[in-house]
């Protein structure tokens, strides 16, 4: 992997952790209560995530510039990666020793398209 | 009791569910199809514009339709299912843009389906019944 490729990986995955901080406002948000249907989606945390979600389209675009296609899923893996530190950080969850393999095997899988690929 | 046509009925709706969430998936596979078509125009112009504009379009159909296929299966279901994307990333990739296929992609990208499979099928049994 050169250098060029290896910023645009970056990209992406910065997009990909992005998308996972949008996620998050989301779930925060949908689980308050609200008056209407309308206020469940007019409200800042919702439309900052909606506006997250298009930067992330427009990271990816700007990634693809330096990457392969088949590069993009490997990378978007990651998501489980940042997903589940939220998950755990502040919703609470429990992480086990499962999950712990599949993220493992998740970053792994990465490392290896990466060098070897 | 459920009869034999009752049983049938069932596994072809079954059936029809993981059609549907294969369609989507690779449908949503395509986004990034979009997204590479996209990177090779210059920025809003009206190529970009196109692709752009479908890769936007395809995310909204498969948020549609996500929504819907999981509704009738376990969200863990849908999940383990999702790591086909990665296959279809390397397959879209040799079609469309001849984009060579090593044993290194391979082995990566296998440990990655099967790290995100495993991850699915991590959860509690209560989150395993989600959606069914």
């Amino acid at each position: 992997m050169d250098n060029k490729m290896l910023l645009h990986a970056g990209i992406l995955l910065a997009g990909t952790f992005i998308s996972a901080v949008s996620q998050v406002l989301l779930k925060k948000e949908a689980m308050k209560e609200h008056k209407s249907v309308l206020e469940e989606y007019l409200n800042i945390r919702v439309i900052l995530a909606y506006g997250l979600f298009v930067a992330t389209t427009l990271l990816s675009v700007l990634a693809y510039r330096g990457i392969p296609l088949s590069l993009g899923p490997v990378l978007e893996a990651s998501s489980y990666i940042y997903v589940t530190a939220f998950g755990v950080t502040i919703f609470k969850e429990k992480l086990n020793a499962k999950k712990i393999a599949a993220l493992l095997l998740i970053l792994a899988g990465i490392t290896v398209y990466a060098l070897l690929g | 009791m459920t009869t034999g046509s009752e049983k049938e009925n069932k596994k072809g709706k079954t059936l029809l569910v993981y059609i549907f969430l294969h369609l989507v998936l690779m449908l949503y596979s395509l986004g990034g199809v979009f997204s590479k078509l996209a990177a090779g125009e210059a920025f809003l112009s009206l190529r970009f514009c196109l692709f752009y504009g479908g890769l936007i379009l395809l995310l909204m159909v498969y948020a549609f339709v996500w929504q819907q296929v999981i509704k009738h299966l376990p969200l863990t279901t849908a999940f383990a299912n999702k790591a086909v994307v990665v296959v279809w990333g390397i397959v879209w990739g040799f079609l469309i843009f001849r984009e060579h296929i090593t044993a290194g992609k391979v082995c990566g990208a296998a440990l990655v389906i099967c790290g995100v499979v495993l991850y699915a099928v991590s959860g509690d049994k209560e989150k395993a019944s989600d959606g069914q």
